[in-house]
């Protein structure tokens, strides 16, 4: 296959002729073959989307070149060939959606090519058809998913007939399912169409599927196989911050224990299909000290002693837009419990009004109907006094760095308890002991330019400013959004601890790993309404269920599922391998099954038995 | 009670699908209709005329099947205008000559024939403008509008008038309304959230009213910027090019029904513009006043 785009020392400097100019790309060389499917992985600043946007031409090589075809990006007059030749899907959805009517949109790049209307048509067509969304074409492109605009950008790429589609981060900001609907997509056309696929992402999980895995860091490329060449060198892999799958995680941790397990597996199927085949030559093993292992990892939360109810939602009514023709009941029946001290999730597809429901957490939004009771306050009470209420509740928006707006960190964070009409030495401490809440050194950071940190670093920023108001009960909706895996790790991490302090937290998250690792409890939302309220064993154990509202389960628990469909019982009663649902629990059962079972045959083996 | 429904009162610009006649207009017959039932009523200083005007238009908003109250929301978003040009008016236009009968006197503040009738028409004016506008946009969605307005404009290319452009700012504008208005009702609870006080409305302190609306505009700027630079990298992979060369995916076609809604405003034009309309001073008088 001839190569299709090639990098050859390419380096690209930003600020150039400033006092600090910034090496995004240093001397990267780089050939894309016709029909492979790449994956670029890298942390945030590691230069990959810089990269990407030499590969049509939006940015020239401040030295070095790049080839598309035979043409060279330097040449302005061979860019318009260039980018119908590379098409390209970027980050933010809302972002590159021009027109205000889905086919429309799909239209603009053959209009700009000047394709006849005939010819147009059918592109269209055929566009909306290879990303399903035939039936869309009328719509107003606000008014779909994420996943679903997202899949509207792809076929406006499409419908230039590129051979390459790069995608420039473009599952970072989608739901999960939304990010499966995209790679669905991007797959098919490889296998299908044999178009190029140059996918830049901070997903791990994306890089599975991919023929070749180029990893980036400070603006070089650090790493170049095949996913299973490179899922072996998972030290190499932690230290360049990237998250490893779960299924190899789990893998590694059965081969540390039982040498002779594969360790380099990517997929749930090839770790099922390993613990299947796992041969059982080993002479001896410490059986105690293996079961000893597993009990210390699968260590149970402590029950909570209190049961003081925070929060309540009784038959929750909410209506968008009332009073007006274009009314929609956004909540019909909606009810839930906090319980003092708990970190409860809250799961739904996306419009299933997990959003609007928490935001009648602190009145910001009032009940249409039933009632909400929160700190002994009734939500629906008009004398309430709401800008005390939203002092003890804290809510932390979705991407809440886009509401940042001081100058410099210390005093965006000093806004809230400003508002609380402070002293100045309380209002300073408060900042301090928020900045320190998320790991932000007050020294350090308090003078920073707010708009010169890192995306994690915002985001942490942005939920100090509420922890600087000091509330009893955390809202955070979607806090992990959009971050790399290190970001969303550090974060993870100050929320935890937050917890420990004996903060009240409730979460709305779409990563159900993380969900299981932390929650005592979980509500699951759909069409407006609670339909599953239990513990994340109870509540995962009904996957099907889940499926079937567009959600997913844990990885642990999805390999648990299959184990057992394929008559494998991994715990002594069956209905406990449903409630493993972390990495961890995963671990410790699997550990404890493959010693019993080995020791089972020693035993037969030496005629025990 | 709805601090954040930000966009309940702006009805202009919100398509109400109902499917009526005058939905089904071709887009460009209902701007020109518009065009001209707007120029009629603008240089028309008969009280008749207006209120023939004012009729005009309300059988138009029955036509077009969209619940009345609804229509009428936008009027209170004109509200403050409207008071602003009736409290101007009624200050000073007392002083403008002729006056005719002059009804009170208080310095130099007067309250006269001539100011009464002018300050009633402009209020039976901008009272249609409004209801005429908002029916345009309550009928015809976004897109209709704008490629309305690029074929009307066509035809002025070759004296410089950048049709194509226009249509497309203002497509691309419409498109990020919805987007910003989420983004502003966000920002907004989120300051909320940090014990912003924003029912206060300091209109009668701006600077201290532009002081509590930073922590609104500063992001929603940011925001925009961002963006607009997303924006112009998504239309350049696309191949953007303005003018020449560009091909068009939208057709419009127009019938018999469209020809004769543009006559028919256009001879509504020459009849508010030509017929002798009984000017305001004649009725007055004629009722004794």
């Amino acid at each position: 296959m001839p190569p299709i785009i090639q990098l050859q020392q390419v380096s690209y400097i930003y600020n150039a002729d400033s006092e600090h100019p910034v090496y995004a790309l240093r001397d990267v060389t780089l050939t894309v073959t016709a029909g492979e499917y790449v994956v670029i992985l890298g942390h945030n600043g590691s230069g990959k989307s810089t990269l990407a946007k030499h590969l049509n031409g939006l940015l020239a090589p401040t030295a070095g070149n790049v080839l598309v075809k035979e043409w060279n990006t330097k040449e302005s007059n061979h860019l318009r060939a260039i980018r119908s030749t590379v098409g390209m899907v970027f980050q933010t959805p809302d972002n590159q959606i021009v027109a205000t009517i889905v086919e429309e949109d799909v239209a603009f790049g053959p209009e700009n090519l000047g394709i006849p209307r005939e010819e147009m048509l059918k592109r269209v067509d055929w566009s909306l058809e290879q990303v399903n969304m035939s039936e869309f074409r009328h719509r107003a492109p606000h008014l779909l998913s994420g996943g679903q605009k997202q899949r509207i950008c792809i076929a406006g790429v499409l419908a230039m007939q590129p051979d390459v589609l790069v995608l420039d981060e473009s599952t970072a900001m989608l739901d999960p399912m939304g990010r499966q609907e995209v790679l669905e997509v991007a797959q098919r056309l490889n296998r299908e169409q044999g178009t190029t696929v140059v996918a830049i992402t901070h997903f791990m999980q994306e890089a599975i599927a991919a023929d070749r895995v180029i990893v980036m860091a400070e603006g070089r490329i650090v790493l170049e196989g095949t996913p299973r060449e490179l899922f072996r060198q998972v030290d190499r892999l932690r230290e360049l911050h990237l998250d490893i799958p779960p299924a190899t995680e789990i893998a590694l941790a059965l081969h540390e224990r039982f040498p002779d397990f594969p360790a380099d597996i990517l997929a749930v199927e090839e770790l099922v299909e390993a613990v299947n085949l796992y041969p059982t030559r080993r002479t001896s093993t410490d059986l105690e000290q293996v079961t000893r292992y597993g009990q210390e990892k699968q260590q149970a939360k402590p029950q909570l002693a209190t049961y003081n109810a925070l929060i309540t939602m009784h038959h929750l009514v909410h209506d968008y837009m009332r009073g007006t023709p274009l009314q929609v009941r956004a909540l019909h029946d909606v009810n839930l419990e906090i319980r003092q001290g708990e970190i409860v999730g809250v799961i739904g597809h996306t419009g299933s009004g997990k959003s609007t429901a928490i935001q009648h957490m602190n009145a910001l939004l009032r009940p249409h109907g039933g009632n909400v009771t929160v700190l002994t306050h009734d939500i629906a009470n008009k004398n309430l006094d709401v800008r005390e209420l939203r002092r003890r509740v804290g809510l932390v928006f979705q991407f809440p760095e886009a509401q940042l707006f001081e100058r410099y960190v210390g005093d965006d964070i000093a806004y809230g308890p400003r508002n609380l009409k402070l002293s100045r030495e309380e209002i300073r401490e408060r900042v301090r002991r928020a900045m320190a809440a998320v790991g932000l050194g007050f020294d350090e950071f308090k003078d920073r330019m707010t708009f010169s940190l890192s995306g994690g670093q915002m985001r942490r920023v942005a939920l100090a400013g509420v922890l600087a108001l000091e509330p009893e009960i955390l809202v955070l909706d979607e806090p992990t959004a959009g971050l790399d895996p290190e970001g969303r790790a550090q974060l993870m991490e100050h929320i935890l601890a937050l917890h420990r302090a004996g903060t009240t937290m409730v979460m709305i998250s779409h990563d159900m790993d993380e969900l299981a690792k932390i929650c005592d409890r979980i509500y699951v939302l759909a069409d407006g309404r609670t339909v599953l309220e239990g513990t994340p064993g109870t509540i995962f154990a009904q996957a099907d269920y889940l499926r079937s509202l567009g959600l997913g389960i844990p990885v642990a628990t999805q390999i648990m599922r299959t184990l057992a469909a394929q008559g494998i019982d991994v715990t002594p009663a069956p209905e406990d391998a449903a409630a493993i649902y972390t990495t961890q629990q995963a671990i410790a059962a699997l550990t404890q099954w493959l010693a019993r079972e080995q020791s089972q045959r020693n035993e037969v083996r030496n005629g025990r038995i | 009670m709805e601090e954040f429904d930000l966009l309940r009162n702006v009805t202009i610009g919100q398509y109400i699908p109902t499917g009526s006649a005058i939905h089904r207009l071709d887009p460009r017959a209902k701007i020109l209709a518009a065009t001209f039932l707007i120029l009629a009523i603008s240089f028309n200083t008969s009280i008749i005329a207006n209120l023939l005007f004012l009729l005009v238009t309300l059988v138009l908003a029955k036509l077009s099947r969209i619940e009345f109250r609804y229509i009428l929301r936008g009027l209170l978003l004109g509200l403050p205008i409207l008071i602003f040009i009736f409290v101007m008016q009624f200050l000073f236009l007392g002083g403008v000559e002729p006056a005719g009968k002059i009804y009170w006197e208080w310095g130099w503040f007067r309250l006269t024939r001539y100011g009464l009738q002018t300050m009633v028409i402009s209020l039976i004016r901008i009272v249609s403008f409004i209801f005429l506008t908002s029916l345009v946009t309550m009928t015809a969605t976004t897109t209709e509008l704008t490629h309305g307005v690029e074929r009307i404009l066509q035809p002025f290319r070759r004296f410089g008038v950048p049709a194509h452009e226009l249509a497309l700012i203002l497509t691309i504008a419409l498109r990020f309304v919805p987007t910003l208005a989420e983004e502003a009702e966000r920002i907004l609870k989120a300051q909320a959230s940090r014990r912003a006080d924003v029912s206060q409305r300091r209109i009668w302190r701006p600077d201290k009213a532009a002081k509590a609306y930073l922590p609104l505009i500063v992001p929603l700027f940011l925001g925009a910027f961002r963006r607009a630079e997303d924006l112009v990298y998504a239309m350049e992979a696309r191949c953007y090019v303005s003018g020449e060369g560009r091909s068009k995916f939208v057709l419009l076609k127009s019938s018999w029904v469209d020809y004769t809604v543009i006559i028919g405003a256009f001879l509504f034009m020459l009849l508010m513009a030509l017929y002798p309309w009984p000017a305001v001073k004649e009725i007055f008088s004629g009722l004794g006043l």
